[in-house]
């Protein structure tokens, strides 16, 4: 199987260098032939992509030991969950999986469009071809997963061998959540190739308009989504994991998927500038190009090591590769850019400063100073260097910094962007639908004031909050009512039926309810509180409401783990509540530990329980407890952000028409002319 | 005169529990707290991550609160405190001992500055262009929509209700 995967990974190569070397010559022949044939390689890559990976995972699960990557990150007791998860636990298996989500990807685009936008397909085909060939050519011959275990004999001739069992899974990485947080940020890395392929080829093509933009504004909300839920989950993991009672540290690999969510996120508003008054092009052409960018330096700071980071369990040499291939990109974007500058014109008016398009040039501003300071933060260690030969290191204190006023400047047009009107808003419209949002805000600031409530950020970031979901509740009320008032219909049938007619717009205002539900948990972070203690059984520990009691301490063996587990009672202003058992497990073929932490969540605090070790001078077991306000409204805004995103790329549905005379069931929208029986009326499809 | 015995006694014991009060703020816990506060302005020095001391949890560490050397490091600072050094001086310590890259941000000084610089100079420029753009953007709009020499006006009323129909239009 080993011989399989690795010559359908020889095979994908080739197949992709025809895609992009035929694709080149169908753009300059026009010949249709050789369009499709170009189209069918890139979908043969694809398939033997496909059939690589599987390879790879049958070689995991059939523990086949003669394979390195097998041996180094799999052995005989790892569960099978587990087992699918090994892939992308290493290098070899991480770009390969790079691979396998960018095949299914373009395979997807490939199909859907098999038919349609002859003029602009094989510009299209030809730049996914082009990303696939580098990441193929890591896979084949920088990083090869295939590679086999061999040693001289006694004849000095190379002979393969095969391992017993192999060193297992790195224990940091055996956590239900690794198991989805890699393939769900890998999805948004690999799924900004897509408009980014779309954006190139359209200005390589001189493609019409915002053609390319509608094309590709479900691949990039995909994209977004999955980049979105790959960091929040990522954030989870670390707080589940890690036991520094902390999700976000601002590690440099943190830093580097964050960046092209922030440019991405420009991107999708940004976007409706051009969509709806053809502005911004060169903005968002560039936009997009950056994301990509972003996404392909992402993945180097994680495989390269030039910033120490969290997971450097993922680095190595191959970092010369990506540098070239990012050079390669802005030599190309930058190519096309001013070969073809002259079809991005546009007629960028402004009627008022107060208006959708000012409020959406300020969201770009916040986002990408906010985006390039992160990467600066990130990077200026490495040109302090370069510099001064002395390395500043930029750590969790600076990059909080700079962001928290950012993204309370976001927060802010958050809330008042939507209700900004296209062209210019009038005083009126300004007082009505921030008069009430405003006062809320304020009453709400001034409430918690009078409680105590004294932290300058937390307390600006509650009142924002406050107001902007009162902007996005409002505008819900508003437009149900009006429906409720037609139909007839319960207030929460009405706002579904109203977010199903204008799916973008009301989608959007989920994703933006959700953003304040995240910023709400992150604002509890100023209240954090901590003790650490060494406990005899019996002892207690009190942290807020909670005391803890410990109960006494077990072993549990496992197949690929010994777990020593605390029994920690917890009681609640006393009554007892629910017993944590936070523990320390030992992995037997690593010789290496992990923890699992212990938490009880409610939408008010986490209790945050990990058993810390044993103490050197006590011999005692730490216990270290967290009191985090807040921290479950982070997950739960994740949730929203992306139920918002679905929600967003649902069609509308449409308004029709229907006989006057509603009692009649089979109403049919007429085509020609109207009857004096029948009337306008808004409906379902 | 029986009475203020009672009273006098319950002063007294007040009176002796007051010097212990004002004595614990120097006690175990603010002693760690304080370390911990310390550690989390300098960097742990394992080389494995670019935590800070006070969090360090990186692979290979201990998993759980800081690593072993994060730990040295804060036993470190404990000890420094115990001499009664300030932050500056303690953190100078550590300067002293690896380098300008243990600071877990950057000080304000020297090239430094520049990382702190960056930030503010961003949002400035960044502001700059949008403004300029705003304003260029609207004298384009003032000239397109003054009448051309000698081509018929359109009436303010027809030009407002055409710019309400396309604002409807555009609603999104």
């Amino acid at each position: 199987m080993d011989v399989f995967g690795y010559f359908a990974l020889v095979l994908a190569f080739v197949c992709a260098v025809y895609a992009f070397g035929g694709g080149i010559a169908a753009i300059v022949t026009r010949h249709p032939l050789l369009i499709k044939s170009s189209r069918q390689a890139g979908m043969a890559t694809c398939c033997l992509i496909f059939l690589a990976t599987f390879s790879l995972e049958y070689l995991f699960f059939s523990d086949n030991f003669s394979i390195a990557y097998v041996v180094s990150h799999s052995n005989r007791d790892l569960s099978t969950f587990y087992k699918i998860a090994a892939l992308w636990s290493g290098q070899e298996g991480s770009l390969l999986f790079w691979s396998f989500l960018l095949a299914v990807y373009v395979f997807s685009v490939l199909l859907t469009y098999r038919n349609k936008n002859g003029e602009l397909m094989p510009y299209v085909g030809v730049v996914m071809a082009g990303v696939q060939i580098f990441f193929l050519t890591l896979n084949n011959f920088v990083a090869s997963p295939f590679k086999v275990l061999a040693s001289p004999g006694a004849d000095g001739v190379m002979h393969y061998v095969a391992r017993a069992d192999g060193n297992g899974l790195t224990p940091l990485l055996q956590y239900p959540e690794m198991v989805i947080h890699p393939p769900n940020l890998y999805s948004g890395y690999t799924g900004f190739t897509i408009p980014f392929a779309f954006a190139l080829g359209a200005l390589l093509a001189r493609y019409p308009g915002e053609k390319w933009i509608h094309l590709t504004r479900k691949w990039t909300m995909i994209a977004w989504m999955f980049q979105s839920m790959g960091i929040l989950l990522g954030a989870h993991w670390a707080y589940a994991v890690l036991g520094w009672g902390g999700y976000w540290g601002w590690d440099p690999v943190e830093n580097a998927s964050f960046l092209p969510w922030l440019t991405g996120t420009a991107f999708l508003h940004s976007v409706m500038m051009q969509e709806k008054r053809g502005m911004m092009k060169v903005w968002n052409v560039w936009l997009v190009f950056c994301t990509f960018l972003l996404c392909i330096l992402g993945t180097f700071l994680t495989r390269s090591g030039v910033v120490s980071s969290v997971h450097a369990f993922a680095q190595s040499s191959i970092g010369t590769w990506f540098v070239s291939f990012i050079a390669l990109i802005i030599a190309v974007c930058l190519g096309a850019y001013l070969k073809n500058r002259d079809y991005l014109k546009s007629e960028n008016q402004l009627d008022s400063i107060i208006s959708r398009e000012s409020s959406f040039l300020f969201n770009n501003l916040v986002l990408l100073v906010s985006c390039i300071a992160i990467l600066s933060g990130t990077l200026f260690p490495v040109f302090s260097e370069w510099i001064t030969g002395d390395r500043i290191s930029v750590g969790a204190p600076f990059f909080n910094k700079v962001n928290i006023p950012t993204g309370l400047l976001l927060l802010f047009l958050t809330g008042v962007g939507p209700l900004l009107a296209w062209r210019k808003t009038s005083t009126e419209s300004l007082k009505r639908n921030f008069g009430w949002p405003l006062g809320i805000g304020v009453a709400a600031g001034a409430i918690a004031f009078a409680f105590g409530f004294r932290q300058f950020y937390s307390w600006v970031c509650l009142v924002l909050c406050v107001s902007v979901a009162s902007t996005v509740l409002l505008e819900f009320y508003r437009g149900a009512k009006v429906i409720r008032s037609r139909s007839g219909a319960s207030f929460m049938a009405s706002a579904v039926d109203l977010t199903m007619r204008n799916t973008r717009r009301y989608g959007g205002y989920i994703v933006h309810m959700g953003m304040v539900f995240v910023f709400i948990g992150l604002a509890g972070a100023a209240f954090n509180r901590d003790i650490q203690k060494d406990m005899r059984q019996g002892d207690t520990l009190k942290i807020g409401p909670y005391t803890l009691v410990l109960q006494g301490f077990d072993t549990k063996p496992e197949k690929n783990y010994t777990a020593q587990r605390l029994l920690v009672e917890v009681l609640q202003n006393n009554k007892p509540t629910m017993m944590l058992y936070p523990e320390k497990r030992r992995f037997s073929t690593t010789e290496e530990n992990g923890t699992m932490v212990a938490i009880r969540s409610t939408l008010q605090e986490d209790l945050y329980v990990v058993y810390a070790g044993t103490s050197p001078d006590t011999q005692l077991p730490v216990i270290h407890a967290y009191l985090n306000p807040l921290v479950k409204w982070i997950w739960f805004g994740g949730v929203v952000v992306v139920l918002g995103t679905l929600v967003a790329m649902l069609p509308n549905r449409r308004a029709v028409l229907v006989l006057s005379a509603a009692q009649q069931p089979a109403a049919q929208p007429v085509a020609h002319g109207l009857p004096s029986s029948v009337t306008l009326r808004e409906g379902h499809d | 005169m029986i009475r203020t015995r009672p009273i006098a006694a319950i002063a007294l014991l007040a009176m002796s529990a007051m010097p212990p009060l004002l004595i614990t703020p120097v006690g175990a816990q603010q002693l760690s707290d304080r370390a911990k506060q310390v550690g989390m302005k300098i960097k742990c020095m394992c080389r494995g991550c670019d935590m800070a001391a006070g969090i360090c949890s990186h692979p290979g560490g201990a998993f759980s609160g800081p690593c072993e050397t994060a730990k040295a490091m804060l036993k470190e600072v404990d000890q420094h405190i115990a001499k009664g050094e300030t932050d500056e001086q303690i953190l100078q310590a550590f300067v002293q001992e690896f380098g300008t890259k243990v600071y877990a941000e950057p000080p304000k000084s020297g090239f430094s500055l520049v990382a702190w610089a960056l930030p503010s100079i961003y949002l400035f420029l960044g502001t700059g262009v949008v403004i300029f753009v705003i304003a260029r953007w609207r004298k384009r709009s003032v000239e397109q929509d003054a009448p051309a020499g000698g081509a018929p006006g359109i009436s303010s009323e027809l030009l407002e209700r055409a710019r309400a129909q396309a604002s409807r239009e555009t609603q999104d």
